[in-house]
């Protein structure tokens, strides 16, 4: 099976939401009261319930005046998924898609891959105490049925397919951009199966990460004090069992005054 | 080992330190295994008698809970006793790793704890600290930076390092290594030999005092 790319291209994007409503329809995620901030990005933030949001930005352009900025903010599917790699009770893991599946099941809340997450895309809970994100639409994506939001996109701004076949297409609309495009996903953590095309440097877009990465602290967690908590108490363990071989118990009795042979 | 109080043995243990070296000891491991059981997949079946994971993260939880006690009265309790270094004699039994490892020609006195449980127990305690600390934080992330949150899991998992060869070594020592110490943690008395041996200072000092206690029968 090959791996599988969805392209979110901002420069075909108008901004409808479509996408943001198709996925709470089809993952039967509920609505819910929010309050005018005075932007068109509702809710503010990904939040249990809500596993898709578009942001709208406003950045100042110079003599162009204002420029609005569109972006889908959803779970971007990292080839090197800190999630998975955190996650005690394997509800995350990739799939043959290259995608990062959630097994709502199998989640025992405990909060690790919200903070791993270099996206900020897992959201806890509290009521249900587990974790909810995107998870391209697996069940969709078993049935040979591209992911919701895609389906929904009006435009072509949402774009869906085989990595070969996508990579084609991204490279195509980048030539045809003349240089204003700029793919965002492929140059960290191994490459996301959610890439970007923007309009605009990905500097001026609020909350999206310049440089993402698998926090240190997992990788020192994980490759080095995982195995080092098993090996370390092995080998004294090890070291013990020789020593009793060797060595044998401390024999107390030889302290005594030599008279004296009750112990 | 035998476990029966014979006449002439010395008290060295009050009741109130075995109960508390179980309940330390109870909680210590049910949070090692149970935290083992969620930090490894292979060890995942662990929650197995539990109902799963979810309910093993509670019972870890809950444990850690009632370890914060069992960990401060450990503190308090001993550190008088095994907190503070004995200058410079423990020194230089450390150096001799007390005789246990190569052959010396004299091991220095030791009190009521030696040097190498002084620094087990120091170790017990920086590192339950340590976990008590970074296991509320992980408990309770709200509020916090994440980059904070992440260390801390990798701080738990340091502690997990730094312990468990400690247990190792106090386990072995406790009961195949040394014999007769094993009966300090259930009757709490032992021979006059194994006090000669591993806590003479503390033997004489006793004596002195008249303060020894001796099992002279029922």
């Amino acid at each position: 099976m090959s791996k599988k790319i969805k392209l979110y291209d901002a420069t075909k994007c108008t901004g409808c939401r479509g996408c943001q409503l198709a996925c709470k329809q089809w993952n039967n995620l509920p609505a819910e009261q929010t309050q005018n901030r005075g932007s068109y990005q509702n809710p503010a933030n990904l939040n249990p319930h809500t596993w898709l949001v578009m942001h709208f930005d406003e950045i100042d352009a110079g003599a162009d005046g204002v420029k609005w900025l569109f972006r889908k903010d959803s779970c971007m599917h990292c080839t090197d998924a800190a999630c998975v790699k955190v996650c005690p009770s394997g509800a995350l893991s990739y799939t043959k898609y290259g995608t990062v599946a959630l097994d709502q099941k199998k989640c025992i809340g405990c909060k690790e891959c919200v903070a791993v997450c270099p996206f900020n895309v897992p959201q806890y809970d509290t009521k249900t105490e587990k974790v909810g994100k995107c998870d391209m639409c697996f069940s969709r994506l078993e049935n040979n049925l591209e992911p919701a939001c895609v389906k929904a996109c009006p435009t072509g701004a949402l774009q869906f397919g085989d990595e070969a076949e996508m990579k084609e297409i991204i490279k195509n609309r980048l030539a045809a951009l003349k240089g204003k495009g700029h793919l965002y996903g492929d140059k960290f953590v191994g490459g996301t199966h959610m890439l970007y095309i923007l309009p605009e440097q990905p500097v001026h877009y609020a909350g999206l990460p310049q440089n993402p990465m698998v926090p240190a602290s997992l990788i020192a967690w994980k490759e080095w004090l995982k195995p080092l908590s098993l090996l370390a108490p092995g080998a004294v363990l090890a070291g013990t069992f020789l020593h009793y071989l060797t060595k044998g118990p401390k024999d107390v009795r030889k302290s005594l005054p030599e008279t004296k042979g009750d112990a | 080992m035998m476990m029966i109080i014979e006449k002439g043995m010395i008290k060295v243990s009050t009741t109130f330190e075995r109960l508390l070296h179980w309940y330390l000891a109870l909680t210590c491991l049910m949070l090692i295994f149970s935290g083992l059981g969620m930090m490894f997949h292979s060890f995942n079946f662990i929650a197995v008698p539990f109902g799963g994971l979810k309910n093993l993260k509670l019972v870890h939880n809950y444990t850690g809970l009632f370890f914060i006690p069992a960990l401060l009265l450990t503190a308090f309790n001993w550190w008088k006793e095994a907190g503070t270094f004995d200058l410079p004699d423990d020194i230089e039994w450390l150096r001799k790793a007390g005789g246990y490892l190569w052959k010396v020609d004299r091991i220095p006195e030791t009190g009521k704890y030696n040097p190498g449980q002084k620094v087990f127990f120091l170790t017990v305690v920086i590192v339950g600290l340590a976990m008590i600390g970074s296991g509320l934080l992980m408990l309770y992330p709200e509020g916090q930076s994440k980059e904070l949150i992440n260390w801390m899991y990798a701080l738990h998992a340091c502690g997990v390092v730094a312990l468990l060869p400690f247990i190792v070594v106090h386990i072995y020592l406790g009961t195949v290594g040394v014999p007769g110490s094993a009966a300090l943690v259930y009757t709490g008395y032992t021979s006059r030999a194994w006090c000669l041996s591993q806590c003479p200072k503390w033997l004489r000092k006793k004596e002195e005092d008249g303060t020894l206690e001796i099992f002279i029968g029922e």
